[in-house]
């Protein structure tokens, strides 16, 4: 089988004194949706800004169509075309929605794409052409989250990181949401997910790893995830069946 | 009339300080410190002004073609010396102590190249004033108000209609979010650091065809820009304009109907009242003010 698309090895990452992954490994296969979950401080997110580049990784590897791409500015991650989606968004707030689309195109290659992308972030959040004169700030949750994803689509990546996207918002909107996401990743993106909301993402991904205290505890389907007593027991609850 | 008289000719000192507080509210945005040196730097680059006048005979508004790029091209350079790794610290005092310890620094290089003695420029059209309706502006005080203007406008128009301008204004919001999108934020630092300090320059060569200065000036020059921040209010170079006119004219209203001596008074005094009172300033953004 060829290489997968975007591969840990044995990743560390500590603040300061305190480790906060410890030998983590996972493979995202091209064409995927691949779900990391976990509880609060499994290191979900500190996982997604090491494979961001935003965070210096300790030791081990992170490989990028089989390149290394551990020690590379984040720049770099974003032109060879992982983007991150920030956890609570992190939209430039006193711009407007056009301009934070056009940061998200900020560099030379996507800025070659940048009308394919904008219409593709206009096919799949409609909305956002409605409001692209208003200021960021001013949308709802659900159009912010919209927003950040665009931002991210904007990059022309092949992957694309989320970092809680249902994070504030009502179920009916979460689930819009993920629709979304599975409308992103049918069009030939990838997607790395990290969410809270458990029962959600093992539903729409192709695969999963359970995060908890820095190590990956175990991973598979989202079907054999949701099977799984321990899985259930511990994550998804009797509340979770509800929200789908 | 006479009062009409008083508040442009303030309107016309406080331009110095509105380009002045422009820089300080640019470098502002995106470092997160007052950048105290800035008096001193706009002092350095009147000297070089200066220096350009009398032994090169250059005409003081020539000078602006090379000194301003000359100081775009130092304020990069001090960036990437200095602030490039103070600026990445959470801790913002270090960028701070640094901006502290150059005012020193530059003070006391002016004082062993230049000498302590007071310098002016004498300017063969320096007499020259616009006069009607009873009224009487100095032409050159109304060339400095106008390149404030103009500074305020360029300045306005990078930040809002180019590429890297969108970025600055980004990363005054966001540093790690503007990363993420593949921008190169210590560049986009740089750059707004580059332009405070260009607008240092037009500020010198301004000082240089108005004033008598030394090198001591410089200090108690940033803090009147400093003062002007607060009015205009943060994150807003056309605000950091209008404060710079409106503490002008303050400062020429006191001199006139009360006193010389009371000036720096009421100038701070009205510092503290906006600040206790009105902390986003005339023309800020709220969210500015609470984020920092």
């Amino acid at each position: 089988m060829a290489n997968p698309l975007l591969e840990v090895k044995d990743l560390s990452v500590s603040y300061g004194d305190v480790r906060a992954l410890t030998g983590v490994s996972l493979e995202v296969e091209e064409g995927t949706i691949v779900a990391l979950v976990g509880s609060n401080g499994a290191g979900k997110s500190t996982l997604l800004k090491a494979i961001a580049g935003l965070k210096q990784a300790g030791s081990g590897q992170v490989l990028f169509e089989g390149e290394d791409i551990t020690a590379v500015s984040t720049k770099h991650h974003v032109d060879r075309g992982i983007v991150l989606v920030p956890e609570g968004r992190r939209l430039f707030q006193t711009l407007t929605v056009l301009e934070n689309l056009r940061l998200g195109a900020y560099l030379p290659k996507a800025r070659t794409t940048f009308e394919e992308s904008l219409e593709r972030v206009f096919g799949l959040f409609p909305v956002l052409k409605e409001r692209a004169n208003g200021k960021a700030g001013l949308l709802s949750g659900g159009e912010q989250q919209m927003l950040a994803i665009g931002r991210a689509v904007m990059a022309h990546p092949k992957v694309v990181m989320i970092d809680e996207a249902s994070l504030g918002l009502s179920p009916i909107l979460t689930r819009r949401i993920f629709e979304l996401i599975v409308a992103l990743n049918q069009q030939g993106t990838t997607v790395l997910l990290v969410e809270q909301n458990i029962h959600m993402a093992l539903n729409v991904c192709h695969k999963a790893y359970v995060m908890k205290t820095g190590h990956i505890m175990m991973s598979g389907t989202g079907e054999e995830l949701l099977a799984n007593p321990d899985v259930r027991k511990a994550y998804v609850g009797e509340r979770g069946s509800k929200l789908v | 009339m006479t009062f009409i008289q008083v508040v442009i000719n303030g309107l016309l000192l406080g331009s110095m300080y509105g380009i002045a507080a422009a820089g300080l509210s640019l470098i502002f945005g995106t470092m997160r410190i007052i950048f105290l040196a800035q008096g001193t730097v706009i002092v350095f680059f009147a000297f070089v002004t200066y220096w350009l006048f009398v032994k090169a005979h250059i005409d003081p508004y020539i000078c602006l073609l090379i000194v301003v790029p000359f100081a775009f091209l130092v304020g990069l350079g001090l960036f990437y010396a200095l602030f490039r790794k103070a600026a990445a610290l959470e801790d913002k005092n270090v960028s701070l102590l640094l901006a502290v310890g150059l005012m020193y620094l530059i003070e006391n290089s002016i004082l062993k190249v230049w000498s302590a003695s007071p310098r002016g420029l004498d300017i063969s059209y320096s007499g020259i004033s616009l006069v009607g309706g009873g009224l009487r502006v100095s032409v050159l005080r109304l060339i400095l108000l106008v390149l404030a203007l103009v500074s305020a406008f360029v300045v306005y128009m990078f930040l809002k209609k180019t590429r890297l301008g969108t970025a600055v204004r980004a990363a005054s919001e966001d540093m790690e979010a503007t990363t993420l999108q593949g921008i190169n934020s210590v560049w986009v630092c740089a750059i707004s650091f580059a332009i405070g300090i260009g607008l240092a320059g037009v500020a010198g060569v301004g000082m240089a065809t108005v004033y008598s200065f030394d090198y001591q000036f410089g200090f108690s020059f940033a803090i009147k820009a400093l003062v002007a921040l607060a009015l205009g209010g943060l994150g807003n170079v056309f605000g950091a304009l209008a404060g710079g006119l409106i503490l002008g004219i303050i400062e020429n209203l006191t001199a006139f109907y009360v006193s010389i001596s009371w000036i720096e008074a009421v100038s701070y005094g009205v510092f503290i009242l906006v600040l206790i009172f009105l902390p986003q300033g005339l023309f800020g953004r709220r969210g500015v003010v609470k984020k920092v």
